[in-house]
């Protein structure tokens, strides 16, 4: 399969991903196509806004008997759910103990970190029998639960949006939207055995930077990663190679430097 | 600011009459998606009451856009869950939450219509027509598309694909702005 028809094949998929017709494991393969084309974007949107106009025509007329005995049922449901939310904060007022939040804070963090892995280590461009294979084999991370299909979907909704701010490097983009911050690159140069790439930050007015994620690119030399959540105070962010494990300080030359103005 | 997303505001500040009001509007399709994709009545009855408790109980989750887009993607989610529910059913994967900052914007899904929507459809060859129909309201893979209709699986993505794309272009021609 040569680049075109590869591509073309791709541009497929994303039409039945825009319709809900592709099974997960070439849904996580097509998602990181989209972030990292733009054309693939625009036409996912295009499509998309065709496929939920689709409903539309499911729109049924449903008899006043119907329809009356449904809202009765429904308003009771509220009434219902009001009375208990209001009993359930009285309960909890200043009783929650701190360690609870941040235990749940852990959580969501582990779970933003396996879509992540997920996004970064499908090919695009190579084998795609390959690469879906591989995605195959992270269907259960993704499976986990809502929590993390909507952690992936923010991820792309993030990175195709109109109103988020592309920084170009010489390997990709750094994307910012809202508070969230990625890399999406796709000319990484191999890593050395036992090396990996590490993300830095520096915020606003310090005069060092910090260290940020860690993370492998596929072979194809692609990478989707979540690195901040806290763009708006940064200035800058760096890559740079790393030994596994990551770094205190950057330790060699940056393979980018982006100030974020 | 559009007259749904004010409603959807008042919904947060849990005003009942703001929720009976979006409960009138969107009803029809919720229930209707539903039946459409299971078939029974009763069971559309369920899934609408779900949609909609899921309007009250977590209004955040609806963060801007087109309100019926994102209704109807939780109804058609609810329904996919039914049909995976009752039996060994490929597990498709479809976009809950992506914004329509596209083309066919916002303002123009909100003015679409049943007739409208049904109308161009029936204008896609028929060879397009059903794959999309039964992809989107079957619940089914594309490679279960191919399947049952003993069409090549290259053959069914070629036309979901040019399907999409004529009705996505007819649907935005001459909508009233």
């Amino acid at each position: 399969m040569n680049d075109a028809t590869s591509r073309e094949h791709m541009m497929e998929l994303v039409a039945l991903y825009a319709l809900g017709v592709l099974p997960r494991e070439e849904a996580a393969l097509v998602t990181a196509f989209i972030a990292n084309d733009s054309a693939a974007a625009e036409e996912y949107r295009a499509l998309r806004a065709g496929a939920d106009a689709l409903a539309f025509s499911a729109e049924e007329p449903v008899d006043s008997g119907r329809s009356a005995r449904m809202k009765e049922r429904l308003l009771a449901r509220v009434a219902h759910e009001a009375a208990a939310r209001g009993t359930t904060a009285r309960r909890r007022g200043g009783t929650t103990p701190g360690w609870l939040l941040g235990t749940g804070l852990a959580a969501a963090a582990a779970l933003v970190f396996s879509v992540v892995t997920v996004v970064q280590d499908v090919s695009l461009r190579g084998d795609l029998a390959q690469a879906q294979q591989r995605a195959a084999s992270l269907t259960a991370q993704l499976a986990e639960g809502e929590r993390v299909g909507q952690h992936d979907r923010q991820m792309v909704t993030d990175l195709v949006a109109s109103d988020a701010r592309r920084y170009d490097v010489a390997q990709g983009a750094v994307v910012v939207r809202g508070d969230r911050l990625y890399f999406a690159l796709s000319k990484l140069p191999g890593l050395p055995k036992g090396k990996v790439y590490q993300a830095w930050i520096m915020p606003k007015g310090a005069k060092a930077v910090q260290p940020s994620v860690t993370f492998v690119p596929n072979a194809d030399g692609i990478a989707v990663v979540a690195v901040s959540s806290d763009a708006a105070k940064l200035g800058a962010v760096a890559l740079s190679v790393e030994p596994e494990g990551g770094s205190k300080a950057p330790t060699s030359r940056p393979t980018f430097v982006r100030p974020l103005s | 600011m559009d007259p749904v997303v004010r409603l959807m505001e008042r919904v947060r500040a849990r005003d009942v009459a703001a929720f009976e009001s979006l409960y009138d509007s969107y009803h029809r399709l919720v229930f209707g998606i539903s039946l459409r994709m299971l078939g029974d009545p009763m069971v559309a009855e369920d899934i609408t009451q779900t949609v909609f408790m899921k309007v009250w109980t977590s209004p955040e989750a609806f963060r801007g856009g087109s309100f019926v887009a994102w209704v109807s993607r939780v109804a058609r989610n609810r329904a996919l869950d039914v049909l995976r529910s009752r039996g060994a059913r490929p597990e498709s994967e479809f976009p809950a939450d992506l914004p329509l900052d596209g083309a066919l914007d916002d303002e123009v899904l909100e003015r679409l219509d049943a007739e409208r929507v049904r109308d161009a459809l029936s204008s896609l060859p028929a060879e397009q027509r059903a794959p999309i129909e039964m992809g989107f309201f079957g619940g089914v893979t594309h490679q279960e598309i191919a399947r049952q209709t003993g069409t090549p699986l290259g053959t069914v993505k070629t036309r979901i694909r040019a399907g999409l794309r004529t009705l996505r272009n007819r649907l935005g021609e001459g909508v009233p702005k």
